[in-house]
């Protein structure tokens, strides 16, 4: 599955669009975290409990919208767009969307028979 | 006199040690990122929704970072203090400054290492990770999420560098 966030690919066209594919996760730092994050902060810097639960959230989140593209028989997903909100004090929802769609080969059918896995960092 | 300075001397020890170890942190965030700003400076970087000449025989691909970074107390406390006043608020401006670089680096850096030369569509977004948004209010938590699609561009160098390294915003 090829994942961009701009409306084309180079090397291939879109046939056509299957709909938008989301997926959202809510995810909650246990106490533990707050507490060692709240002496952290107090000189400032990189909270790196809190970057890395976030980068497990937009995992997951992916994760379940490439799941939804995947049942449609999607090709690519574009115009991936990432859009959060704070539901309580304490968790976040991270959620992703974006348009699930065919691709037409064009320049590169070699590519689009085994498409690499998308990068997890 | 004892008494007070007893009373006050915890809250002030802490205010000493944030100013001091944040300083320190800062400047060490600082430095870091403008080498890496410089190892990746040749990767073309644009907010345009669209790509500059593509290989076609390379896919493109999405990048994602985030990155949170804390006020230290001091500043935090300055702010707060500014806040009454009102105007510019420097020191959380660099750190958001600070942040937003970070994230965007992470994501040219990935890139990069994944071979592409070019990005294009960069995003940045500002995630409300504890709820409490208003930074000077209460939570001194800044949190970027950065991305961008990676591609291959053919388009030959313009001169000696293609992009602008980003310098500091604010100083």
């Amino acid at each position: 599955m090829i994942v961009v966030n701009t409306d084309s690919l180079p090397g291939y066209e879109i046939s056509h669009s299957l709909g938008i594919v989301q997926g959202n996760v809510v995810r909650a730092k246990h106490v533990g975290r707050d507490i060692a994050a709240s002496f952290k902060n107090i000189v400032g810097g990189e909270l790196k409990g809190y970057t890395e639960l976030l980068t497990d959230a937009r995992r997951d989140a992916m994760s379940r919208m490439l799941a939804q593209a995947t049942e449609l028989g999607a090709d690519a997903v574009v115009n991936v767009r990432f859009s959060t909100s704070a539901i309580t004090q304490g968790a976040a929802e991270l959620y992703v969307y974006g348009t699930a769609v065919k691709l037409a080969t064009s320049t590169n059918s070699a590519a689009l028979e085994s498409p690499p896995p998308i990068p997890v960092s | 006199m004892f008494e007070v300075l007893a009373t006050y001397s915890i809250p002030l020890l802490i205010l000493a040690v944030a100013f001091f170890a944040g300083n320190v942190s800062a400047s060490r965030h600082e430095k870091s990122l403008l080498e890496r700003q410089q190892t990746v400076a040749h990767i073309h970087t644009t907010d345009l929704n669209r790509f500059s000449q593509p290989d076609p025989t390379s896919q493109a691909n999405l990048f994602t970072a985030e990155v949170t970074l804390g006020i230290d107390h001091f500043r935090g406390f300055l702010g707060r203090l500014k806040n009454i006043f009102g105007g510019q608020i420097r020191s959380y401006q660099k750190t958001l400054d600070r942040a937003r670089r970070e994230a965007l680096t992470r994501v040219i850096e990935q890139a990069h290492y994944a071979g592409y030369n070019a990005v294009a569509n960069v995003r940045l977004e500002f995630v409300d990770i504890s709820g409490k948004a208003n930074m000077v209010k209460r939570a001194s938590i800044v949190t970027i999420i950065a991305y961008g699609t990676g591609y291959r561009t053919q388009a030959p160098p313009t001169g000696e560098q293609i992009s602008v390294i980003p310098t500091p915003a604010i100083i």
